[in-house]
């Protein structure tokens, strides 16, 4: 059964390489010890092959405090990426945020607090306080404004911009 | 069990004497020292260079748009992405060095004589595909290092004679190192390289199989009868197995403490002021600076070429000239202090 051909000649990196009890020992510790580190390399590498899940990474952007936003009015916040935004408070206080982005051909829109709706200079687009286009090439289209999600921490009063 | 046992012998007819007899192929002594396992060494590493590299290619992106994004992903968001990679960048290093140092190894014991000129001719090959590896590779993380030395690299190939530009324009996918290089690169690196060794590593076990180990004697070493040689396996694959976890340490420690880099993405339109390939190349960016690019590229190849052939080459020179065969040993010593010169120079004054 021994694969030794030659048994007189003491091998080398294990010099006990006989069939004694400590011999035999020994190279069953070795065998586990070098079974136990590969098969912790090859544990690591499984791990490697599962691509980390993307958690949402959701960021709160800090807009402004909640007192500074009058009713009625819009607000214009440059966020992280260079986008205008306007940010309205209605009249009941919800806040709503919006792209100034008109989406026909990329004019930036402004808020008449006369009429509550978003009017593009450039080709007379209208929109309403939700973000959708009453009149104007938009509306013929059947085109909205982006509409932004605001997070509104009631007992800090602050406001955040949800960037997903 | 004494079905499983006919089951298995009936499926798998294996000889298992003659498998025996196979693996207890006898070495020489010599091969007790320690330090005598620069060809398991490199053989250990490709081992590892292959699993690492198809680990490698699961997250990463041929494209160039991508590339060097994927490669920042696989380094920071993927579990042990970088321990992959820092183990596939340093094993590689690691491999040019081990080669190199077998090489120099059998040139000095004078072990590429005949009957073993041929597999010196496989090694040297070998040395090439390895180095072959190691530039593409470089060049697939897309950073800007790698990129302009791609470029230069390819100017260098298109300056050989004859087939220079042709070859340029086959390594290149047309007049300029564009995306179409990073997919060629990408396709020498994971194909063509990978078949080229393991068919030439075949060939080189193969041959050192059937010749034998060469026998070195050392002067202090009385010749003890009887102990001549030793059989392969268990004792010497027992030492290699031995060096393989010294080797996984290494890999390790040098993954931990020296990380291997994100250099800033590739940029076509902008040259960074300075650059520099792999060490392994500096011999051959230092001529540059040194000679005209002909000269460089010329001289390259003739050493090149002189060193795959040089078992023949010695042959001759014995026969025509009358050269003693132990001036390859002052010729081989020239060689590498010239190429250490330049290799060192190159490190400090690039």
């Amino acid at each position: 059964m021994t694969p030794f051909r030659n048994r007189s000649v003491p091998c080398y990196a294990f010099p006990a390489m006989t069939s004694s009890r400590r011999s035999v020992l020994a190279r069953a510790l070795a065998g586990v010890g070098l079974a136990l580190s590969y098969g912790l390399l090859g544990g690591y590498f499984v791990a490697y092959l599962f691509p980390p899940r993307r958690t949402a990474t959701r960021r709160r952007l800090f807009v402004g405090r909640r007192e500074q936003f009058r009713r009625g009015a819009a607000h214009p916040f440059v966020d992280q990426r260079g986008r205008t935004l306007l940010i309205v408070a209605r009249p009941d206080g919800e806040l709503v945020g919006f792209d100034s982005t008109c989406p026909h051909l990329g004019c930036h829109v402004h808020w008449e607090a006369e009429s509550a709706s978003f009017v593009c200079p450039c080709h007379q687009g209208f929109f309403d306080a939700d973000g959708v286009a009453t009149a104007g090439p938009p509306a013929a289209a059947g085109q909205s404004l982006a509409r932004v999600t605001l997070e509104v921490d009631e007992r800090g009063g602050t406001v955040f911009l949800q960037e997903s | 069990m004494a079905r499983l046992r006919r089951f298995l012998t009936e499926t798998l007819p294996v000889d298992w004497d003659q498998l025996r007899e196979l693996g207890a192929e006898p070495v020489p002594h010599h091969l007790k020292h320690w330090w005598w396992c620069l060809g398991g060494t490199p053989l250990y590493l490709f081992v590892v260079q292959v699993v690492t590299g198809i680990l490698l290619t699961f997250y990463y992106v041929p494209d160039p748009d991508q590339a060097w994004e994927s490669v920042a992903r696989l380094t920071h968001e993927v579990r042990f992405g970088w321990y992959l990679r820092a183990l596939h960048h340093w094993a590689a290093n690691l491999m040019i060095v081990a080669v190199m140092l077998h090489l120099l190894r059998v040139f000095f014991t004078g072990a590429y004589r005949h009957p073993r000129q041929l597999n010196w001719c496989f090694g040297v090959l070998l040395l090439a595909c390895t180095l072959g590896f190691g530039f593409t590779g470089y060049s697939l993380v897309y950073e800007q290092m790698s990129f302009w030395g791609a470029t230069v690299a390819a100017n260098l190939v298109e300056a050989m004679p004859l087939v220079g530009p042709a070859a340029a324009t086959l390594m290149r996918g047309g007049s300029e190192v564009t995306g179409n290089t990073l997919t060629r690169f990408f396709v020498f690196h994971i194909g063509l390289f990978p078949t080229a060794m393991a068919a030439l590593l075949l060939l080189h076990l193969a041959l050192v199989r059937l010749h034998g180990v060469t026998r070195v004697r050392f002067s202090h070493e009385d010749d003890r009868p009887g102990e001549a040689s030793f059989p392969f396996w268990p004792h010497h694959a027992a030492t290699e197995l031995l060096i393989g976890v010294l080797l996984m340490y290494i890999l390790t420690v040098l993954a931990l403490a020296l990380p291997p880099e994100l250099g800033p993405k590739a940029d076509p339109l902008v040259t960074p002021p300075h650059i520099q390939p792999e060490w392994y190349f500096f011999f051959s960016f230092r001529l540059l600076k040194l000679t005209s690019l002909q000269t460089s590229v010329h001289l390259t190849l003739v050493v090149g070429l002189l060193i795959f052939a040089w078992p023949f080459v010695e042959d001759l020179l014995h026969r025509w000239l009358r050269m003693p065969r132990e001036a390859s040993v002052v010729l081989g010593v020239l060689g590498f202090l010239g190429f250490l010169t330049l290799t060192v120079w190159e490190s400090f004054a690039g």
